[in-house]
């Protein structure tokens, strides 16, 4: 920048002088600018110039200023980022948990068109009833995204017996289609920590523990009872114990019916099972835990005549036959939750909010064991 | 990493609230949108908080800017009703003067051009040559060329609104 002291000097920029007033410039540019100031008076003129614009230039822009306030404290800060960070999880969990109770409003509505017991004849045509139909398209015109997706769901999964994989890989699916904006990363594995607030979960076998709900609602049956399919062993309590051991489905503190189990451990995994248990109002809830598609396929199927009451139930503890929704008139619910590649569920004449608090007790006792 | 953005905050807060002051004229405006500032620091943790704050806090005023053009249109849009006469209370577009002085130095800025503008004003925030260049994408070295500029321009600007104003006065 500087040329030879003793030949013609170049005169220091307009913009270096700028520059080094802001303190911009390395030592050894200072040292280079200073040493010619020192000997050109012109540039130290230039200099001085430069100087008043850069105050004059400070003091205007001084006067564009707010009142002057005091910064608050930094803990204000602080709280307003742990609220919007707490703001975004409720967020989300609400956004889920509206998906789902769209899915199961849409299911039920769905499930209530095309099951009516009170037409045997029409059993034919429900779809996931067997698995000849299983081909068939799933539900008729469904009303949102959320029942198709539930619908095809349970119409896939009699398809799963030649297939017992798939069903798993199938319910993930659904489950994303029913809250697609869920991050997986914000998967709770602790079900029985919710306080009474469905949330639908994906489901990845064998990653974590995951929970899958569905509720169907039925139609108000005359005739309460699942036919229970394949070859039903009923045991006592002690017998089924010693052979499912802990795995027993129950709710602790309510009187069991029945016990009635399907396969055995030679099959290579636990049986399915069923665990009648009574209400204090009389009223028999079942517990049903097993294999994804088998329980699936159980809880599509409705009886098409009425059996006579207590006619399925032998009554291991030696009280009287339950009875049954006849009584109550109101329509048997069920509600399912799955876990892992097995499926856990409960049916009974009560309100879908108690059988969901009920299957989050059975999900967490048998999580404990 | 708190505490260094804790050390920043009580050091460059003010600057962030002239800052915003500078572009969305409005002083209780300014103060809300610098601590969303930090907040928002406080949410992404920046490598170079300094730049980083002032960089969101252009963001956010430009934000700010747009929101008021569409008001404003929409104002516009409905002073056909007479019922709805947009009132002379005060909106976040409406310049809060304090005084001929400050009117005319308001003029003056928006003689700038933007670019020159913004230099200028982050200059006055407090950053720093290689600070100001990496926000605003330009070399180092044409920092100083810009702010020589842009004081020459300002102060030029200035003197003429004020000979214009004291010439209307006497």
């Amino acid at each position: 920048m500087t040329g030879n002291t003793n030949g013609t000097m170049r005169h220091i920029p307009e913009e270096e002088l700028h520059a080094y007033l802001d303190q911009a410039l390395s030592r050894q540019q200072c040292v280079e600018i200073e040493s010619h100031l020192a000997f050109c008076p012109a540039c130290r003129a230039e200099r001085d110039g430069i100087a008043a614009l850069r105050d004059r230039t400070t003091a205007l822009l001084a006067t564009l200023a707010p009142p002057l306030r005091l910064a608050p404290p930094f803990d204000t800060i602080r709280q307003q980022h742990a609220a919007r960070t707490s703001q975004r999880q409720h967020r989300l969990r609400s956004i889920t948990w509206a998906a789902s109770l769209v899915a199961a409003v849409g299911l039920g509505w769905t499930a209530s068109r095309i099951v009516s017991p009170d037409l045997p004849e029409r059993l034919g045509s429900i779809p996931y009833a067997s698995e000849a139909a299983a081909s068939r398209p799933p539900a008729p015109a469904p009303r949102t995204a959320g029942d198709s997706s539930l619908a095809r769901a349970l119409s896939a999964a009699p398809a799963v017996l030649a297939a017992p994989d798939s069903a798993a890989a199938k319910a993930p699916a659904v489950a994303r289609a029913e809250a697609p904006r869920r991050r997986p990363a914000a998967v709770r594995s602790d079900v029985a920590a919710d306080s009474g607030r469905a949330e639908a979960r994906v489901a990845t076998p064998g990653i974590r523990a995951p929970a899958f709900e569905l509720s169907t609602l039925g139609q108000p049956s005359t005739g309460p009872d699942l036919e229970l399919d394949g070859v039903w062993r009923t045991m006592s309590w002690a017998g089924a114990k010693a052979e499912a051991g802990d795995a027993l489905p129950h709710l602790d503190g309510l009187p069991v019916v029945e016990v009635q189990l399907q396969g055995s451990r030679e099959d290579g995994g636990r049986p399915l099972m069923m665990v009648a248990q009574q209400l204090a109002s009389g009223e028999v809830i079942r517990t049903f835990e097993g294999p994804v598609a088998d329980i699936s396929q159980l809880l599509a199927k409705r009886t098409p005549t009425n059996p006579e009451p207590g006619a399925l139930l032998t009554d291991s503890t030696g009280g009287q036959p339950s009875s049954t929704a006849s009584s109550s008139g109101r329509a048997r619910t069920t509600m399912a939750m799955q876990r892992g590649d097995r499926m856990l569920a409960i049916t009974g004449t009560l309100p879908a909010d108690s059988l969901r608090a009920m299957i989050r007790r059975l999900n967490a006792e048998m999580r404990t064991k | 990493m708190n505490d260094e953005l804790e050390q920043l905050y009580q050091t460059t807060y003010t600057a962030v609230v002239r800052f915003l002051y500078r572009k969305v004229w409005d002083a209780e405006r300014a103060e809300d949108l610098a601590q969303e500032v930090f907040v928002r620091a406080l949410a992404h943790r920046p490598e170079k908080p300094r730049a980083w704050l002032f960089a969101v806090a252009a963001n956010l005023a430009r934000d700010e800017a747009r929101a008021a053009v569409r008001r404003k249109r929409h104002l516009t849009l409905l002073k056909g009703d007479p019922a709805a006469a947009p009132a002379t209370a005060a909106s976040a577009d409406d310049l809060v003067e304090r005084d001929e002085q400050m009117s005319s130095v308001h003029d003056a800025l928006d003689a700038l051009t933007p670019r020159d503008r913004e230099i200028l004003l982050l200059w006055d925030a407090g950053l720093s040559y290689p600070e100001i260049a990496a926000q605003t994408g330009l070399a180092v070295g044409a920092v100083g060329t810009t702010l020589a500029r842009a004081r020459k321009r300002l102060v030029e600007a200035y003197d003429r609104q004020h000979q214009r104003n004291h010439a209307a006065h006497s």
